[in-house]
């Protein structure tokens, strides 16, 4: 087991630079999700860790060992694909045992380990099969099986999940979680799900365009995003941001076009009397018969837990999930208030949050 | 019967026969008929007696069943000593070869290594070339080596002649393995040659019997680099013994027929051999992940 420390890592492919001095520390035993955006670089910055790509700048060092010259097979890591690549032409105990194999381990102790694997992923029946044998979801635990065998200093993950159907992706998603807490070995997961990031991570890294927008746990990410990215990336439906006004007394915000006023009781002081982007996510929005601004409903869609309302706000569109089921007609309206606690303010020009 | 002909003129899961299929069927019946017509006349007239190849037709079966010309041609022919020429320049040059190219393959299609597409374009370049053409400066360039009338001066052109071809189609192959594949090796430790002898020659077995049918044949049957470069008949392989049988025994048709169904012979158990492996192999999805 090791911690992870990555320091200004770059990534150049000829012209074009994918990583710009990308910083994370991981701790030993962490579970950390990359998550970003197709296309954000998050498969490249594992590769480099994994020393499939070569590293264009900075460092990157591994139970505080630099690896930047090492080869991946030198550095101690198991890496689970997309994929899953695992040999089609071996049976499931000779894809597990193919690493130990090549380190010279005798027979008996691959067959042991083997086993061992096996059991903890309930593979037992399936030693004997071959890959093309084996539904998605035994595939993937193949390659779960064949990393966990080498007992390595650090898990790799590359979107394991994504070619699972949805319900076998939550079930492989707890388990996953499971297995890294039980075996306590330091694992980096790629995703492009926040979902999968929140329920799964100690530290999620949030990328963009190659660049780390926010890292912390996931539920700090969710209360204090540190901009309108990660604010709208993280959650489900997404924050509502609408452009308006903070009032000079710091208590009344005048949303859109049509101004209409707000009562937010806590504006932040450096917001009072500017132009903001106001962030509410649509789970922090209540009916509010006494103190409620009127809300013109545009689309109304039960899904038996939840109600959501699609609504004009002073003529922005906000999202609202409403816990309780409530009849609603398009083109009436509700009294909608904001819990002032539970709002979040940013600058319209840098996209950062002001606290 | 029946069943062969409800189902053989017939779309999947219909019952009207689709006239495409009974064309598709007569064309491939009468392909089949033009290739098994010369065998058999060949096979029949090797167990033929001279006089029944003069007194009986060509597709007549043999009246009698006459092995003699098969000890007579062995003999003749001197193929004692034919045949093991035969079998020692290919035993050796097709797994050789075919080595060499996977090899060669491998590289191009993985190894990150500047000028690759020069090379490649310089092996597919090989392939391009008529061997005709290369007999002349072929026969100096060998006889400049010392290598006339031996087996190292026939194997190293028979290497140079077969590998582009064997690269071409394995670098096509190997190209397209899923990298992630090579990478998982990667991460288990592999070496580049563990990759290449563990992953990418178990998944192209089917592709590598295909080639090593194809090669056999083609070396096994060679005449035209070997007619230039054996001048000695003691070297000589078995498709050069034949060209003396039609100049000696000219009207002796049964001695040459046996000759000639003696050579391909080995040709055709190797195919048999080979060929439910390379079916087998594809069949069985092997490649897919
Ligand atoms: N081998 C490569 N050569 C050139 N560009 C690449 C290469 N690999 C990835 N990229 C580029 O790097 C960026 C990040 O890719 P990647 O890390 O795969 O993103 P993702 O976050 O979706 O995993 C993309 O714009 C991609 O086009
Ligand atoms: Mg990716």
């Amino acid at each position: 087991m090791a911690s992870v420390h990555i320091q200004n890592a770059r990534k150049t492919f000829g012209d074009s630079t994918v990583l710009h001095d990308v910083s994370v520390d991981m701790d030993d035993g962490s579970f950390v999700v990359l998550v970003g955006p197709s296309g954000c670089g998050k498969s490249t910055l594992l590769r480099m860790i994994a020393g499939l790509e070569t590293i264009s700048g900075g460092d990157i060092s591994i139970g505080g060992k630099s690896v930047n010259r090492l080869a991946p097979k030198d550095r101690d890591i198991a890496m689970v694909f997309q994929s899953y690549a695992l040999y089609p032409q071996m049976t499931v105990a000779q894809n597990m045992g193919f690493s130990l194999e090549l380190i010279g381990a005798k027979k008996p102790e691959i067959a042991t380990k083997v086993e061992h694997a096996a059991k903890i992923l309930g593979l037992e029946p399936l030693l004997s099969r071959y890959p093309r044998q084996l539904s998605g979801g035994q595939r993937q635990r193949v390659a779960m099986g064949r990393a966990i065998v080498r007992d390595p200093k650090v898990f790799l993950f590359d979107e394991p999940l994504s070619n699972l159907d949805a319900k076998l992706r939550v079930q492989m998603r707890a388990e996953i979680k499971a297995l890294q807490k039980r075996l306590g070995t330091t694992t980096i997961y790629v995703t492009h799900d926040q979902i999968e990031a929140m329920t799964m991570a100690d530290k999620i890294v949030v990328m963009r365009d190659g660049k780390v927008e926010q890292i912390g746990a996931p539920l700090d990410l969710y209360d204090r995003p540190a901009n309108t990215f990660v604010a709208s990336f993280i959650g489900s439906p997404s924050m509502n941001f609408i452009e308006g006004v903070v009032a000079n007394d710091g208590k009344t915000f005048f949303a859109g076009a049509e101004k209409l006023g707000i009562p937010i009781p806590l504006c932040p002081a450096q917001a009072v009397g500017k132009a903001v982007l106001l962030g509410v996510r649509p789970e922090h929005i209540v009916i509010d018969r006494e103190a409620g601004v009127p809300a013109e409903v545009w689309v109304v869609e039960p899904t038996g837990a939840e109600t959501h309302l699609v609504v004009s706000l002073g003529g922005a569109q906000v999202t609202c999930v409403l816990k309780e089921r409530i009849s609603l007609q398009e083109g009436q309206t509700v009294p909608l208030a904001f819990d002032a606690s539970l709002c979040h303010f940013f600058d319209p020009q840098t996209t950062l949050r002001l606290v | 019967m029946t069943t062969m002909f409800s189902t053989a003129f017939r779309p999947l899961g219909s019952d009207r026969i689709d006239p495409f299929l009974v064309v598709l069927w007569i064309a491939l019946i009468a392909i089949a008929l033009i290739w098994v017509a010369p065998i058999i006349f060949i096979v029949f007239t090797s167990l033929k007696t001279n006089a029944d190849v003069m007194g009986t037709g060509a597709f007549t079966p043999p009246p009698e069943l006459f092995t003699q010309n098969y000890p007579d041609a062995w003999q003749r022919g001197n193929f004692a000593t034919r045949f093991a020429n035969s079998v020692i320049i290919t035993l050796v040059k097709v797994p050789v070869g075919l080595m060499l190219s996977a090899m060669a393959a491998y590289a191009l299609a993985r190894i990150t290594l500047k000028g690759k597409k020069l090379l490649l374009l310089l092996v597919l370049f090989g392939t391009m070339i008529p061997f005709q053409v290369m007999l002349a400066p072929l026969f100096t360039l060998v006889n400049s080596m010392g290598l006339l009338n031996t087996r190292l001066g026939l194997f190293l052109p028979y290497i140079a002649f077969g590998v582009p071809y064997q690269v071409f189609v394995l670098h096509g192959f190997f190209k397209e393995v899923p990298h992630e594949l090579s990478e998982a090796a990667l991460m288990d430790g592999a070496s580049h040659f563990t990759i290449f002898r563990r992953i990418f020659l178990p998944i192209s077995l089917p592709i590598l019997a295909a080639l090593l049918i194809l090669d056999f044949v083609s070396t096994w049957n060679e005449f035209a680099m070997a007619l230039v470069l054996l001048l000695d008949s003691k070297m000589w392989t078995l498709p050069l013994s034949l060209m003396v049988f039609q100049g000696e025994f000219g009207s002796e048709y049964g001695p040459l027929n046996a000759a000639i169904v003696t050579t391909v012979l080995p040709a055709v158990i190797v195919y048999l051999i080979f060929q439910r492996y390379f079916v087998g192999g594809l069949t069985s999805g092997a490649v897919k992940g």
